[in-house]
Order: C-alpha cells, then sequence, then structure tokens
C-alpha cells in the first residue's frame, strides 16, 4: 500500500489536504480529507449587532460572498419578524444578485479551477495512443483549458482559449453585480427587510446589455447549439428521457461530421460543453455515442454505497410561482428544496434532522452530535493535538461532519438538479444509475454545474426583464427592537450547496449565537462517530488514481483521480471551517422551523 | 495630453501627490499610463522577466478574485505589459502538491511544493501575501498548515529571499477580519505581514525576526487598480525600496496616492450633496447621506469614491451600503456596529453630525460670498 497525499490541493478555493491509500492497481483504499485552517469566525459575531451578519459573513469567503449575504439576510428578516414583508422587487433584485453570483462561480470552476486538468500530461500519453482522432482531441482539451504559465515536458503550452476568455467574462458578470451590489466582491445592497438599491430603468437596461455580453462567451465557446433550442429541450423538457435524447442526437450529429475529419474544433461546432459531455464519459461517449475512446470521468468519484450517502439541497431562489415568497425554504422556490438518497429516491427536506459531528475534528465533542443551532466549537489550543498524518481512526481536520438523518450528504449543483428533477441532470444520472455506474460522480458534477449555469442564466433574464419592476418598493422599515430574544433561520442555497445561517439574540437585542453550516463542510466532511467517511473520502475511496482508469499503468506520481475528485466538488475551505458559537456558556436555542 | 504624458515619463507616481495623480491616471487610463512608464524604461533596456510569488495565508481568495477583476489594465495586459512570471499563485496554477509516502513526488511541472521550494531558492522575486498569519496555537502557528509545514514557516522562508514584499488586503496587512474581536482571538493570534491591526512591531515578520519593509494594499478586498498600480511602480523600478518608501507611504504602510492622509471616501462621496445640506437617510432604500445608517466614510482614507469599483460602475454607497471603513488598520472593529452612527464614539471630533452640516453650509455660503465680493470689486 502506498500513501499518496495532494497538499495543497490548489485550484480551489482555500487550503484542502487529501490523504489517500493507494494498493498496487491504482485502486483507492482509504481517504481522509483535511480542512488544514481554522479562523474562528463567527464568534467575531457574538455580543454584536445582529445587522452586522449580512456583511461580515459574506467575508468568510471571497468567491462566494453574497451566498453568505443572504443567507443572513434570510435569517435577519426572520429575525426581525419580517420575513413575510420584504417587498416582491427587493426578492427579485436579490435573485439577480445571487444568479450573477452562480454565473460566474460557476464559470470560474469549470474553467480556471476544475477544467484545467483536462490538460494533464497524462492525457497527452494516453490520446497519443489514439492517433489522429487522439491528437485531434488533445489539441482542443490543451489549446482550450490549460492554465496560465503551464510546461509540459520544458516545453510551454499556451494558456487555454476558453479559460483566458473566461476571465473577462466573469469581469463582466461582477460589473454586474456591483451595478446592483456597489462592488464586488464584498456587495452591501442586502439588508433585513428589503435591499438598499433601487435599480432603475436604467439600471436594467445595462443590466440586460450585461447579459448579452455574457451569452456572447456562451455562445462563442460554451455551446454552440442556440441557447434558447438547448433550454427547450433539456430544463424545459416533458421527461428526463427526452432531454437525453435531445442531448444525445446532438451529439451523435457532431460526431458524424467530425469523426472522419478529426476536426472538434468550435468551428464545427464543438463548444466546451459538447465536447465535455462526448468525450468526458464513458457511457455517453462510448456506449451510446460510438467515440473510440472517452476520459471515462464517469468511472471515477462515484459512491460505492448508495446507503451511506445522500443529496441535499435547501432549495434557491425566491420563486414566482404564487408571487414571490421570502418566508418558506420548501415551497416555491426556483431550485426546489429536497432530499435524493443513494438511490435517487426523493425525500422532504426537513432542517430538524441536519446535526454535525466532531468526532474526528480538532474539536472537543463531550457532547456528543448536536443539531446545528445547539453546537459547539471549542477548538484545540494545544499544538501536538494538531496532526494530519493519524490516518482515518484519528482526528485529521478543523472540517465538522454534517449528516442529515445520520447520512452524509452532497450538496452542490448536482444534488441541486436532483432535488429540482432537473430533466437532462436527472436523466443522466438514471442512465448511469441502471448502468451499473454511481449516478454521482466527476462527470455528472461537471455536467450538472454545467446545465446549472444555463438553468440560472435563463431564469435570471426572466427576473430582469420580467419581474423587477423599477417603480416598485425596494424595503420595509425593521423594527430594531423586535431582535430582542428572537431567533432567525436562513436557508439559501450558495454556487457551491446548501447554504444555513442560524442566528439566536439575547434580551438587549445582541447576538447569543451564531451558526452557518456551509456547503463545502457537508462535501468534504472528515469520518463522523460512527466512522462513516465523508462524501468526498467515499468518492475517493474505490477509484482510481490515474488517467483513463489507469490505462498507462499506475503511477503515484501523477494522482489525476484525486485532483479530478476533490476539484468536482469545486470545494471553498474557507467556508468550510468558519466556526462558530457559544461556548457552552449561552442556553440552547429554541428554533423556529418554518 | 503630449505635454502631460511626457510629464509622466519622468514622474514616479507614487510620488505624486493624490490630486495630480488621478488627474494623469483619470485623463490617460490606467493602461495608457503604464505604457507610458513602460516606454521610457524598454527604451533604455529591455524590461526583465519579474517573478511573482503570491502566498495564500488565512484568505477568503477575494482579493485574488478582485485583482481578476482588474479593468485598466486587465490582468492579462498587466502580466503581459509588465513581463510578470505569475509563477505561484495557489488558485490559478497548474501544480499541486504531491506526496508519495511522504516524499515530495514528480517534477516543479505538477508538483507546487517543489516549484515553491526552487523558486524560493532563485530567489529574486516579487512575494505578494493574501490572507493573514496565525501565530497560535501557543506561538506554534499550526492553525494554518500547507504540505504539513506551518504557513509562518512558508511566509519566513519566501520572506528572506524576496527583493520586496507587498500585503495584499486587509488580512495580510493588519489581520482583517481574522484579527477581529472574539473569544478565541487571543488563541488564533493572527497577525498581518508586518502589522497587527495599527501595531507596526506586532506582524509576523517581526515575530520571525525578518526586517524587511513591507507595502500594504489593505481593502476588503483590495481594488486592483492599487494591487496593480503599485507592483507597476515596484517592477518598472519608479519607487526604490527602501529608500522612497518612508516619502510614499503613510504610518500603516500604505501608498499615500491611493490611501491619502488628506483625503476620505466621504469627500467625494456620491452623496455628498446631502450631507452638505444635512439630509439623511434613516431607512435603507432612499438616496441621500447614510450617516445615520453607520457609514463610515469619514474615516476611510481611499479614493473609492474617485475610482470606484469594478470598472468604475458604482461604490458602497453609492448603492446604499455604508461604507465599512475596509482599508483602515482596525478594521473591521473600529466600523462596528456597522449599521450605526459613529457620533457616539466621539469621533469626527465629537461633534454632532448636525452642527457639523450646517457648519458646512454655512463655511460654503461664506465662500461663495468672497467670491461674489471679487468678483463685485472685479478681480
Amino acid at each position: 500500500m502506498v500513501n499518496v497525499t495532494v497538499d495543497p490541493l490548489t485550484r480551489i478555493e482555500g487550503h484542502l489536504r487529501v490523504s489517500t491509500e493507494v494498493n498496487a492497481d491504482g485502486v483507492i483504499t482509504d481517504a481522509q480529507s483535511s480542512s488544514v485552517i481554522f479562523r474562528g469566525f463567527e464568534r467575531i459575531l457574538q455580543n454584536q449587532d445582529p445587522r452586522d451578519a449580512g456583511l461580515l459573513t459574506q467575508r468568510i469567503c471571497g468567491v462566494c460572498p453574497i451566498s453568505h449575504c443572504l443567507t443572513a439576510t434570510n435569517a435577519l428578516d426572520q429575525l426581525y419578524g419580517v420575513e413575510d414583508q420584504v417587498p416582491k422587487d427587493a426578492l427579485v433584485m436579490r435573485n439577480i444578485l445571487q444568479g450573477l453570483n452562480f454565473i460566474a462561480s460557476h464559470a470560474t470552476n469549470i474553467y480556471v479551477l476544475w477544467g484545467p486538468d483536462l490538460a494533464n500530461p497524462d492525457y497527452k500519453k494516453v490520446l497519443a495512443t489514439l492517433g489522429d482522432t487522439g491528437d485531434a482531441v488533445w489539441k482542443e482539451l490543451a489549446g482550450r483549458f490549460a492554465p496560465i504559465g503551464y510546461k509540459i515536458d520544458g516545453v510551454a503550452v499556451p494558456a487555454g482559449t476558453s479559460n483566458m476568455a473566461a476571465i473577462p467574462a466573469k469581469k463582466t458578470l461582477h460589473e454586474a453585480i456591483a451595478l446592483i451590489g456597489g462592488r464586488m466582491p464584498g456587495p452591501v445592497t442586502p439588508y433585513p427587510g428589503g435591499y438598499t438599491y433601487k435599480a432603475n430603468v436604467g439600471d436594467v437596461v445595462k443590466l440586460s446589455s450585461y447579459y448579452l455580453k455574457v451569452m456572447d462567451f456562451v455562445s462563442n465557446y460554451t455551446l454552440k447549439v442556440p441557447f434558447d433550442t438547448w433550454i427547450e429541450n433539456t430544463y424545459q423538457a416533458s421527461s428526463p428521457q427526452k432531454a437525453v435524447n435531445f442531448v444525445v442526437e446532438h451529439l451523435q450529429s457532431l460526431v458524424d461530421k467530425s469523426l472522419a475529419s478529426n476536426d472538434f474544433s468550435r468551428e464545427a461546432g464543438w463548444g466546451d460543453a459538447e465536447l465535455f459531455a462526448a468525450f468526458g464519459s464513458e457511457l455517453v461517449g462510448e456506449t451510446l455515442l460510438g467515440l473510440p475512446a472517452s476520459l471515462k470521468l464517469d468511472n471515477i468519484g462515484g459512491y460505492k454505497d448508495p446507503s451511506k450517502i445522500c443529496f441535499v439541497s435547501y432549495g434557491g431562489f425566491y420563486g414566482a410561482k404564487d408571487g414571490y415568497d421570502s418566508a418558506s425554504p420548501e415551497g416555491e422556490r426556483v431550485l426546489t428544496s429536497g432530499v435524493v438518497g443513494g438511490n435517487l429516491e426523493y425525500q422532504k427536506f426537513d432542517p430538524s434532522k441536519i446535526t454535525e459531528s466532531v468526532a474526528h475534528a480538532f474539536y472537543d465533542d463531550s457532547k456528543g452530535d448536536l443539531h446545528p443551532s445547539k453546537g459547539e466549537t471549542i477548538p484545540f489550543t494545544d499544538p501536538e493535538k494538531i496532526s494530519y498524518t493519524g490516518g482515518s481512526e484519528s482526528r485529521y481536520t478543523w472540517d465538522k461532519a454534517p449528516r442529515y438523518d445520520g447520512i452524509p450528504g452532497e450538496v452542490g449543483p448536482l444534488a441541486r438538479m436532483l432535488a429540482a428533477k432537473e430533466p437532462l441532470v436527472t436523466g443522466v444520472a438514471q442512465a448511469l444509475n441502471e448502468k451499473e455506474y454511481s449516478a454521482a460522480n466527476v462527470y455528472t458534477r461537471v455536467l450538472a454545474r454545467i446545465q446549472e449555469t444555463a438553468v440560472v442564466a435563463y431564469n435570471l433574464l426572466n427576473w430582469v426583464t420580467n419581474d423587477y419592476d423599477p417603480t416598485g418598493r425596494i424595503s420595509v422599515p425593521i423594527d430594531l427592537s423586535a431582535a430582542k430574544n428572537s431567533q432567525g433561520m436562513g436557508l439559501w442555497e450558495a454556487p457551491r450547496g446548501a447554504l444555513g445561517h442560524w442566528v439566536s439574540c439575547d434580551g438587549s437585542g445582541k447576538v447569543a449565537n451564531y451558526q452557518a453550516v456551509v456547503p463545502t463542510t457537508w462535501n468534504v466532511s472528515p469520518r463522523d462517530a460512527a466512522g462513516v467517511p465523508g462524501p468526498l473520502e467515499q468518492a475517493l475511496i474505490g477509484s482510481k488514481i490515474n488517467a483513463v482508469q489507469n490505462i498507462l499503468g499506475v503511477d503515484y506520481t501523477n494522482p489525476l483521480g484525486i485532483f479530478h475528485t476533490g476539484r468536482s466538488y469545486d470545494p471553498c475551505i474557507s467556508c468550510a471551517v468558519h466556526t462558530t458559537d457559544l461556548t457552552g456558556k449561552n442556553a440552547p436555542v429554541t428554533l423556529r422551523i418554518v | 495630453m503630449k505635454n502631460l504624458v511626457r510629464k509622466l515619463d519622468s514622474v514616479d507616481f507614487l510620488k505624486m501627490d493624490r490630486r495630480t495623480f488621478m488627474k494623469a491616471v483619470g485623463a490617460l487610463g490606467a493602461t495608457v499610463f503604464l505604457n507610458t512608464y513602460k516606454t521610457e524604461i524598454v527604451s533604455a533596456l529591455e524590461l526583465e522577466e519579474t517573478k511573482l510569488i503570491w502566498l495564500h495565508g488565512s484568505e477568503c481568495t477575494g482579493c485574488s478574485i478582485s485583482l481578476l477583476n482588474a479593468g485598466n489594465p486587465d490582468i492579462a495586459q498587466a502580466l503581459t505589459k509588465l513581463n510578470v512570471n505569475l509563477a505561484y499563485h495557489e488558485t490559478l496554477l497548474a501544480q499541486q502538491g504531491i506526496f508519495v509516502d511522504g516524499k515530495l513526488a514528480n517534477t516543479s511541472e505538477l508538483n507546487s511544493e517543489i516549484l515553491l521550494e526552487e523558486l524560493i531558492e532563485e530567489g529574486n522575486y516579487i512575494l505578494v501575501v493574501e490572507g493573514s498569519i496565525p501565530n497560535g496555537p501557543n506561538g506554534s502557528g499550526k492553525y494554518l498548515m500547507l504540505g504539513n509545514r506551518t504557513f509562518k514557516e512558508i511566509l519566513g522562508a519566501a520572506a528572506k529571499n524576496a527583493n520586496a514584499i507587498v500585503a495584499v488586503g486587509a488580512c495580510a496587512a493588519y489581520g482583517g477580519i481574522t484579527s477581529a474581536d472574539s473569544d478565541v482571538a487571543k488563541d488564533t493570534d493572527y497577525r498581518g505581514v508586518a502589522f497587527s491591526k495599527k501595531d507596526s512591531k506586532g506582524g509576523m515578520l517581526q515575530e520571525l525576526g525578518i526586517d524587511k519593509p513591507v507595502i500594504n494594499i489593505p481593502g476588503c478586498p483590495a481594488h486592483p487598480d492599487w494591487v496593480l498600480l503599485t507592483l507597476g511602480a515596484v517592477i518598472l523600478g519608479k519607487i526604490n525600496i527602501p529608500e522612497d518608501l518612508p516619502d510614499v507611504l503613510d504610518q500603516y504602510g500604505r501608498p499615500k496616492v491611493f490611501y491619502p492622509p488628506d483625503h476620505t471616501v466621504h469627500e467625494n462621496c456620491p452623496r455628498r450633496g446631502f450631507y452638505d445640506r444635512g439630509e439623511f437617510d434613516d431607512q435603507v432604500g432612499g438616496e441621500k447621506c447614510l450617516w445615520k445608517l453607520g457609514c463610515k466614510a469619514p474615516y476611510a482614507h481611499a479614493d473609492c469614491a474617485i475610482r470606484k469599483w469594478n470598472g468604475s460602475v458604482s461604490m458602497c454607497t453609492q448603492a446604499g451600503g455604508p461604507c465599512i471603513a475596509c482599508v483602515e488598520p482596525d478594521f473591521p472593529d473600529m466600523a462596528r456596529p456597522l449599521y450605526v452612527e459613529a457620533e457616539d464614539k466621539g469621533v469626527l471630533l465629537g461633534a454632532n453630525i448636525d452642527t457639523i452640516s450646517k457648519v458646512a453650509v454655512g463655511a460654503a455660503a461664506v465662500t461663495a460670498g468672497v467670491h461674489a465680493v471679487r468678483r463685485m470689486k472685479g478681480e
């Protein structure tokens, strides 16, 4: 057995260590994921004005500050008892702000963080064995996704065209956020009871033009099918089967056209999404489309035991079905809440079923597993007790282990698309499940992120051009004294997954307890008290470490399987280890569960 | 315009006073401005490649994200024009740390730990630090470890061989949000590179016994222009380190040209007119002065209101949020509570804001009166 450790796993937000045991066949047999930083974050909110939470918690993360700000604002809406009075146009503005952030964050993962691994030198070697077709595919992968300053065998590889074009596209999205948020990162506009900035007609026009600019990027680089056609036939398809058929037929027509000429360029109709969808998956690429080879990303990063995993979504974006409703996390959100089991069975989401274990983290755990509203965070202060090399039985991370009804939960685009029953992602997941693949794997995680970007972009245009009324009301006044002895819960979705903030105030209206349970805490969680590994750990165990199912033999020094799997969750460690709340000196809180 | 360009050729902008600088950059755009700078140097000798090592401590990546939002010049332009080799940046690089049975594996083409070691060994680089550095627990620095080493140790090694050190963002400069008052702050013991809040002797370098000058570019996040223009000046040799630093930096290590001691965000705030007329919002969503909603712009020494953010689209107070003075060394504590007006804390010389604005209006009237009298006299 060989220990293969990736530390730091770069190209993510924050600092993550992944330690694995790998057998002689190059298969991972054990894994620990470690968040290697402790910041002590929400403790700074204690005894403070609760309204500060919106602007201060967004400093947990500079990639998705808006999600923290809005989740805090949801909790504060409830704390001040105005959650059912927030004006519609404030909710639309919050949606627009969050939607822009989703697209920017997803694009960053796809192109700048996860994507560059497609230019790993081992793909060059594997594809070189496939003659002209392999060479042509490598040319596309490296040409589009190579990171900056990259070299293979001493030869400089120019930065990928998609990678480089994504940066200005993200910048454009951030300008749009700044227009209605003040600046990005660090927007200032969400506030309990509404929103601080009333966008005017000119702003709406500018937002539309930013949108068009971003869609130019999408049509030039990402997706070569007209966007409306794609949405109509996938997101709005009448069944998962129809959505999958549409995509497979579209890809088949590309394959038929290109296989003879070995032209997989954008000009030949291969957008980045098409290229990934076809060549990323064994099932789609080889079995369904008849390609000579694929990257087999559907073979890695999957779960082996469906009873030990679920997919959790709290629900994101205020819905407009029966009028906007800020009060309900369940009901009418655009991306509905829900819990999906390891075999894709659906359940209703119940926030009271969340617990956190610190049995394998560097915290005192004398009280056992606790609901976040009652959670404790007492960090080890003895340096000798902080070690990352003790193996699976030891304490090895600053990340707590959240569980839903006792089970590890994956959160993020895949969980959301499954919970919302988005036809394309659901269809692909079902097809994989039927063919004995894990429904969740590196391929479906990235595919879901791509598809969710499209879904959010589609809704965004609607919020900007149809739902927002520049003459509407943007906020209701809050009564500061309403915070006294009050509580609030904010459940929301960040780009990386389910995000919850819990706040309670004392008799003076100051914060008695503030707690956040964030997406990456779920995804990179360690083992719990029962010894069940977290989602990333489960996804690693049983996966092969090298390119294309170790086709070139075993090379412990380039464990691409770990890179791909780790980055497919789009981890954000700053978020994951935020740490909170009381030191046991404050009374436990009663939650108002809506 | 031509004269202005020629003039700029021979001027070190970090040494400019703020008005001249603003005028210059405003008139030319920062790209042209940087180009102008470069032309002069390149005509004498080809600009050599500058290596940049960008370390991430305890941070949220917000400053890197902000840097990618740079407009004039954008990040790609800036790297090309200044011939910068962004040799190490955890969020962007191809490499990662790879250990096989505890030993470093592969080469610097794939292994970031080997890459960093080699770069530090070679020396001759500018070190940029984003994020603060934990000294805790108990001075061990183990609250942040990368590749099984403490970040404290990594920073020490990288700082020793650096030609120049730039701390980007509130956290790297002063500890920022990680140093905010809390019941765990004592244990975590977060430090900036050269400062701990306002304490110029409390930084991590001091703790490590390293005596090197540091340029602070605070902000939560730092504005990309502040970062790129400062790096530009350093790379182009427009400021000499350490000789010029006492002239161009303020007492908290900030370039005075961006963080002017005699200028606050308040002075050019888009809502300033309402302040001068004594008109204040007391609920969010309005358009008047935000002072009573907790705005700390009068204490924030920065050019946000002139430069604005994200392609000059907006800024905090323009969008109705209070300025939280994120450029100040004791941010966020000095700005808390964020939504409560600051007069109770005895700031603004303890004066009541209503009185102040009346005085301001009065002074304006007097000035107008003087002009009127002069005009009448034909002066």
